[in-house]
Order: structure tokens, then C-alpha cells, then sequence
């Protein structure tokens, strides 16, 4: 009888789903009838939202009255290398106004490439009392007059972080906004202003802030200040320095290394940028307590790099230049049995000849030594299917393997053939892999390995990959789980994409640039698919000034309830019912 | 859907086209696929030069895809798939500074010079002159030492293919891009 739904007052099943956090479990929850649906809905607190144009502000509000979190992700991901062309959309405005109307207790806004202008900043640090958390990864649209607005308004901040955001950097002024009487700040990234901040100011903020855990800063402040600064913050547990360079003087040397020492709880260290060799000793004391250190920015091959690594012995993250080399990878091997991830980017990635002795023999060397070894991304010049099937083998236990070999469609350097057996491997021995990136020479086999034994594949990027529609038909046909999948100049087109229509509905989002997808196609895709916007974009021009056969520069394909978006710029066209009608 | 699709597919492929770069054709053809990669210099691919597309697709050896002199200035801004901020700081790192070692016959221990701070032979001989105090040849000066003796010097340079070379005869940038050493000889060696 109906009896059972309600056999629990609201209250408890309220404060029963209290505790459940994961998004998918939320979703399940309200899944299981309409009373659970009303409930749930009501006292939901936190929301991701992977896509701003899969949903809009009013159906968000409408479903989730009483939010104190939000994330949002605009857009694509391959907007990070520079494949989305300016004033492609993301604009956060519009949700932050909606919010601001609906939820007066928002205390968090994560936003993940997007558009952000002051305006919005400002809509921010006036309309939410209890605002706490403000993290802008890899944004654009604003400047230090908008986080002046922040740091002088919101007496609860916690959190501010900038990281990889373009910030159009006007004064350093800015942070001296940030009243006497606030102390609450926990974390503060600023690593991607350009320019000074008041030093002083950033001083006395840290030394009064008692619960800053996270400090990272910006390139622009002196190596000679931040002894000082570690002093006002001794209970920091993540520091970024800012350019680890001056003039050599032995009183800077014994200056840092003490304040560095005085760092008990510093367990992540970042920054590094113009790194003077003779300086990074200063930090050997502290490096048995690291468990993640980032030397992306530490351009300069030293032995003092490798000493550094090998004394991190809790080390679980690092991300690093190829200066580290085979050798360096090979002492990291012996040395730091804790490893999970690992990120190898390449210190020249224009030049014709290997600049680094660094091969496949250095990741083959880490999936040897290192057994937790979960996250790799790794740049390099050769590979072999031989080293890929040892890796595989060595490390079943894989997540997240990326791997770009520099030059496009390069073979095996062994065999000169194909890699298709190599990855083929990794997807057949790490079960639970669910982020693949794909690079050299590869045929359609390589997709019928993935089609086949991917089948935690989440999230999938390809280049310069495949010989036929086959290829794409494999990994939509057989990647049960894929939710992201990003392609550039492969030779995919109309054949597997229509066939495989249903499967985007199920999907967030789908990447296409430089294929050979017909315009045809995208209309015939749009008008049959009315639950996705099917975008095109072209900058040279309306695509229906072409014959229908004519490949599209690029395709981005998402499932969404909200219907075609309204803020494309002229280079995109959407492929809905009544524009593809009015088109043709 | 199927058939949906056939259908419209053979409505696509109806309409003449000279596109090479549709791999819908019902020839399972693999190996004549004319979808060349982006040029390296693009940011966007056009996709008018047809021409090219069925020349470079003809050939079957991966090694066509990109001949060794398109690739020679390759500052495309979407391959490889780095992000901007190390792009900027690596692209800087490359510009600011080109350290090289220099050394003078007869001085056991060497100096290091930023190649990259000069912007002419000139200045190079005039910073070098200065550094080790002496005196040296301008490349290309045809004037004959008139003291002869142990205090004049020319400007010689390491290559990348270990050759010892004078400075002076190659344009100053491909000299940059391919000098390792420098080494100050006396003028009366050479």
C-alpha cells in the first residue's frame, strides 16, 4: 500500500540523506519515487554541474531551491590548447545573477572555464553574507577590480582561488582590500597573477589569517620574502613559492632553509619558477614530510632536481619537467614507493630533436618501482608497443594514462609499427582504467581494443588517430561508460556518428575538430536528436555557403534540457530543428 | 536508424563532390584517406586546399603526413597539447637567456655569456672584448692585425656538429641557433 513511502516523517529521511554526498548516490535517491524526489530535492546542498549549457539557471533552481555549493564547467576541454576560438560562450554571468536572486546563503561558486567578468564578481561579494568558497580554475574575464570587490566584502571568505585563470592584472592593490579585522582566510591561490601584489599587505594577511593552510603565490614575489611570510605561517600545509631566484647570498640561503624548517605540517610544495639550482637545498630538510610536489615551472636540468626527488620519500604526486630525464625517473623509481601520480611535460615541445635523454624507459622504469602508481601523464619522443605492454603489465592498476608522443602518427621506433598492440594492452590489463589519451601512429585496431575492453572508459581523447569510421563506431559501440570523448584529425565521419546517435544522449559531451564530419550530417543529427545541441563551428564562414558534403571545422555535440543556446557567437551554428530548416 | 542513415548517406554522396576527406565512401579504402592533419601553423583548419590533401594522401608511409622542412618553425598554438601557462613560461625561458660557454686560449676557467642579451656580432665582440680584455677582430674585418703579438684575439664558436668555426659569416640568427661553444683564440693561430 502507499503506506510505505511514508513511513518515515520527512525529517528523518531528511537527516538520513544528509549523509549521503556523492552526486550519482543523490541521483539514485530521488530516482526511487516522488515523495523521495520532493524530499531530496529540497534539502540538496551541493551541486556539480559538468556542462553550463546542459541545464540552465531557472530549471536549476527550479529543481534545487536551498543550494550553499555550486560548480559549474563551460567550456570544452581542449579550450586549454587553444581549439576554442574567443567568445565561444561560458559565460558565468547569467547563472551568477540567478543565483544571487535565489540562494542568499550560497556559501561556495567552483567555475571551471568560464567566462567571468566584474560585474559578476561584484554580484558576488554583495549578494551572498555567508560566502566562503570562491575557486575560478582556468577562467578568463576579469581583474584585480573584481577581486578587490571580494577581498573588501566578503567577511567569510575561506577559500580564493585563481589558479591558471587569465586575470587582467591592473594593480596589486587589490589585496590590501581585505580589512584588518578579516582572518578567516584558509587558501589562497594567486599564482597566475602577472603582477606584484602589496607585499606588505600579503604579510600581514598571512600572519593574521591563523587557519591558512594553502598559500600559493605569484611569480612576481621575491625569494627574499618569503622566509618572512613562512614565518606568519608556520601551520601551512601547501605552499607555491614565487620565482625561486636572487642574487646568491649565503644569509637568503640560511634565512630560507630555516623558515622552511619551521614548516612542520608542509606537505605540498609548487612554484618554482626561474629556479636557481644552489637555492632548492634550502628545502631538503622538509622533503620527507612532501606528499606532492610540482616542478612544472622549474626550467633548468640540475642534479640538485634529482637529489630533491629522491630525498621525498612519502612522495605521492609529482609533476615535472623532462629535464628529470631517464635517470632522474629511474632514481624517483627507487626512491618514492608511494607514488600515484605522475605528470611528465616536455621542456621543449617545438623543437625537432630531443632536447632531454628522456624515452619510454623512464615510464617503464616508474611502473616498475612504483606499485601505487595510478595517474600518469607523460610527454616523450618515442615509444614502443613493447614498453606499453610492460607498463601494462607491470601496473594493472591504472586509472588515468595519458601519454602524448610528440610528433604526430609516430610508429613504434622499434618495429615501425603501429602502437595499436601497446594501448591495446593498457585497455586490456587496467581494468579500471577511466581516462585515456592516445597519441602516435594508430589504425582502427587500436579502437576495436578499446571498444572492447574500455569498458570503465569515462573519458577518451584522440589525435591524429584512426583509419575509418570503424574506428569511432568501436568506441561508441563498446565503451559502456564513456561520458567525454575529444577528437582532432582523425578521419571519422558521417557514417559512425548517425549510427551511433543514440549513444551522445548518454554522454556529456562529444568533441570533433578537423574530421571529416559533413554539415549534412550535423543537421541530420540535430534534427533527429531534439536532446542535443549539435554546435558547429566554423570561422570561415557559414557553413551552408558550402555544399552539405563539405566537412565542418569543428563538431560539439552535448545532451541538455535546456534547449539550443542563445549566446553562440556568429562562428557557431546550431543544427536544431527550426535553424537547420531555416539554413537550408 | 540504420537505414535513416544509408539513406541520407547516399543523399550526402550523391551530390558530386571532389572532397577526398569524407570517409563515408562505401569502399572500406583505408589506406587512401586524405584527412592530413591540420598544418602545424594553423590554429584552424581550412579545409580548401584540396589539392594538397589528395597529393599528401596518395602516399601510404606515415613519414609523408609532415615533411621535416614544414615542421622547421613549428610554433603552432594547439599541438602538442600543452597548456598556456607552461607554453608562455617554456617559450620565455627559450628567449630570455642562451647561455653559453666561453673561453679564452690560454685561460683554464671559463665564463658564461647570455647570447640572447647582444643583438649583432658587434655587440657580442664588444661584450666579449670587455669581459676578457683583449682585444678582438670584428668578424668580416678585413684589417690587418698591425701589432701583431699575443693581444689579439678573433672569435671563434663550437658547432652542433663539433666543428670549429669563425664568427661572423652566417646571419646572426642562424649563427644563435647553432653555436654550443665560443672559444677566443689568438688572432696570430688562425
Amino acid at each position: 500500500m502507499k503506506k510505505a513511502a511514508y513511513s518515515f516523517p520527512e525529517e528523518v529521511l531528511e537527516h538520513v540523506f544528509s549523509f549521503i554526498i556523492s552526486d550519482k548516490d543523490r541521483s539514485s535517491i530521488s530516482l526511487v519515487c516522488k515523495s523521495w524526489y520532493e524530499i531530496e530535492r529540497w534539502c540538496r546542498r551541493k551541486v556539480f554541474v559538468g556542462n553550463c549549457y546542459a541545464v540552465s539557471p531557472p530549471i536549476l533552481i527550479k529543481r534545487f531551491p536551498e543550494l550553499r555549493s555550486v560548480t559549474l564547467k563551460g567550456k570544452p576541454h581542449f579550450a586549454d590548447f587553444n581549439l576554442v576560438p574567443e567568445g565561444w560562450g561560458g559565460f558565468a554571468c547569467p547563472w551568477i545573477r540567478a543565483m544571487a536572486g535565489a540562494y542568499p546563503w550560497l556559501e561556495e561558486i567552483r567555475l571551471k572555464r568560464m567566462v567571468v567578468s566584474d560585474e559578476s564578481l561584484e554580484i558576488i561579494a554583495k549578494s551572498f553574507r555567508n560566502f566562503k568558497v570562491l575557486v575560478l580554475s582556468s577562467c578568463e574575464g576579469f581583474t584585480t577590480e573584481g577581486l578587490a570587490a571580494i577581498a573588501a566584502n566578503c567577511r567569510n571568505l575561506r577559500e580564493l582561488d585563481l589558479r591558471e585563470s587569465e586575470v587582467e592584472d591592473l594593480s596589486g592593490r587589490w589585496l590590501s582590500d581585505f580589512p584588518d579585522s578579516y582572518t578567516s582566510l584558509e587558501s589562497l591561490n594567486i599564482s597566475c597573477l602577472g603582477n606584484e601584489v602589496n607585499l606588505l599587505a600579503l604579510e600581514r594577511l598571512v600572519s593574521r589569517c591563523p587557519n591558512l593552510k594553502t598559500l600559493r603565490l605569484n611569480r612576481a614575489v621575491p625569494l627574499d620574502r618569503l622566509p618572512n611570510l613562512l614565518r606568519g605561517a608556520p601551520q601551512l600545509a601547501e605552499l607555491g613559492t614565487g620565482a625561486y631566484t636572487s642574487e646568491m647570498r649565503p644569509d637568503v640561503f640560511s634565512n630560507l632553509a630555516e623558515a622552511f624548517a619551521g614548516c612542520k605540517q608542509l606537505k605540498t610544495l609548487s612554484g618554482f619558477w626561474d629556479v636557481l639550482p644552489s637555492y632548492l637545498p634550502a628545502v631538503y630538510p622538509i622533503c620527507s614530510q612532501l606528499i606532492s610536489l610540482n616542478l612544472s615551472y622549474a626550467t633548468v636540468q640540475s642534479p640538485e632536481l634529482i637529489k630533491l626527488v629522491s630525498l621525498c620519500e612519502k612522495l605521492q604526486k609529482l609533476w615535472v619537467l623532462d629535464y628529470i630525464e631517464d635517470d632522474g625517473l629511474e632514481v624517483l623509481a627507487a626512491s618514492c614507493k608511494d607514488l600515484r601520480e605522475l605528470r611528465v611535460f616536455p621542456s621543449d615541445p617545438f623543437g625537432l630533436e630531443p632536447n632531454v635523454a628522456l624515452t619510454e624507459q623512464g615510464l617503464v622504469s616508474v611502473s616498475e618501482g612504483c606499485p601505487k602508481l595510478q595517474s600518469v601523464l607523460y610527454f616523450c619522443r618515442q615509444m614502443s608497443n613493447a614498453a606499453l605492454n610492460t607498463i601494462a603489465r607491470n601496473r594493472p592498476n591504472l586509472t588515468r594514462f595519458r601519454l602524448c608522443i610528440i610528433e604526430p602518427r609516430s610508429p613504434d621506433y622499434l618495429t615501425l609499427q603501429p602502437l595499436d598492440d601497446g594501448f591495446g594492452a593498457i585497455v586490456e590489463h587496467c581494468k579500471d582504467l577511466r581516462r585515456l589519451s592516445l597519441s602516435g601512429l594508430l589504425t582502427d585496431r587500436v579502437f576495436e581494443y578499446i571498444g572492447t575492453y574500455g569498458k570503465k572508459l569515462e573519458m577518451l581523447s584522440v589525435a591524429f588517430a584512426g583509419d575509418s569510421d570503424l574506428g569511432l563506431h568501436h568506441v561508441l559501440s563498446g565503451c559502456d561508460n564513456l561520458r567525454k570523448l575529444e577528437i582532432r584529425d582523425c578521419p571519422f565521419g558521417d557514417k559512425a556518428l548517425l549510427a551511433n546517435a543514440a549513444k551522445l544522449e548518454t554522454m556529456r559531451s562529444l568533441w570533433m575538430s578537423s574530421c571529416s564530419v559533413s554539415f549534412g550530417a550535423c543537421k541530420v543529427l540535430g534534427q533527429k536528436m531534439p536532446r542535443l545541441n549539435v554546435e558547429v563551428m566554423d570561422e570561415s564562414g557559414p557553413p551552408d555557403s558550402r555544399p552539405e558534403s563539405s566537412p565542418v571545422e569543428k563538431l560539439y555535440v552535448y545532451r541538455t534540457v535546456a534547449g539550443p543556446r542563445l549566446d553562440m557567437p556568429g562562428f557557431v551554428w546550431t543544427m536544431d530543428d527550426d535553424s537547420a530548416l531555416r539554413i537550408s | 536508424m540504420e537505414e535513416m542513415v544509408m539513406g541520407t548517406l547516399d543523399l550526402i554522396t550523391a551530390s558530386p563532390h571532389s572532397s577526398s576527406s569524407s570517409s563515408s565512401s562505401p569502399t572500406t579504402d583505408n589506406n587512401n584517406n586524405n584527412n592530413h592533419p591540420s598544418s602545424s601553423s594553423s590554429i584552424s583548419t581550412r579545409r580548401t586546399d584540396l589539392s594538397t590533401d589528395l597529393r599528401l594522401g596518395l602516399s601510404l608511409s606515415p613519414s609523408h603526413y609532415s615533411t621535416p622542412s614544414s615542421r622547421e618553425q613549428r610554433s603552432s598554438f594547439d599541438w602538442p597539447p600543452v597548456k598556456s601557462t607552461l607554453r608562455c613560461t617554456l617559450v620565455e625561458k627559450s628567449q630570455i637567456s642562451h647561455f653559453v660557454k666561453v673561453y679564452m686560449e690560454g685561460i683554464p676557467i671559463g665564463r658564461k655569456l647570455n647570447l640572447l642579451a647582444h643583438h649583432n656580432y658587434h655587440a657580442l665582440v664588444k661584450a666579449l672584448a670587455n669581459m676578457f680584455r683583449t682585444t678582438i677582430l670584428c668578424p668580416n674585418s678585413h684589417q690587418l692585425p698591425l701589432i701583431s703579438g699575443n693581444n689579439v684575439h678573433v672569435l671563434t664558436y663550437e658547432d652542433q656538429e663539433g666543428d670549429w668555426m669563425m664568427v661572423g659569416d652566417v646571419p646572426w640568427e642562424m649563427f644563435l641557433t647553432s653555436v654550443k661553444k665560443l672559444k677566443i683564440t689568438r688572432a696570430d693561430r688562425c
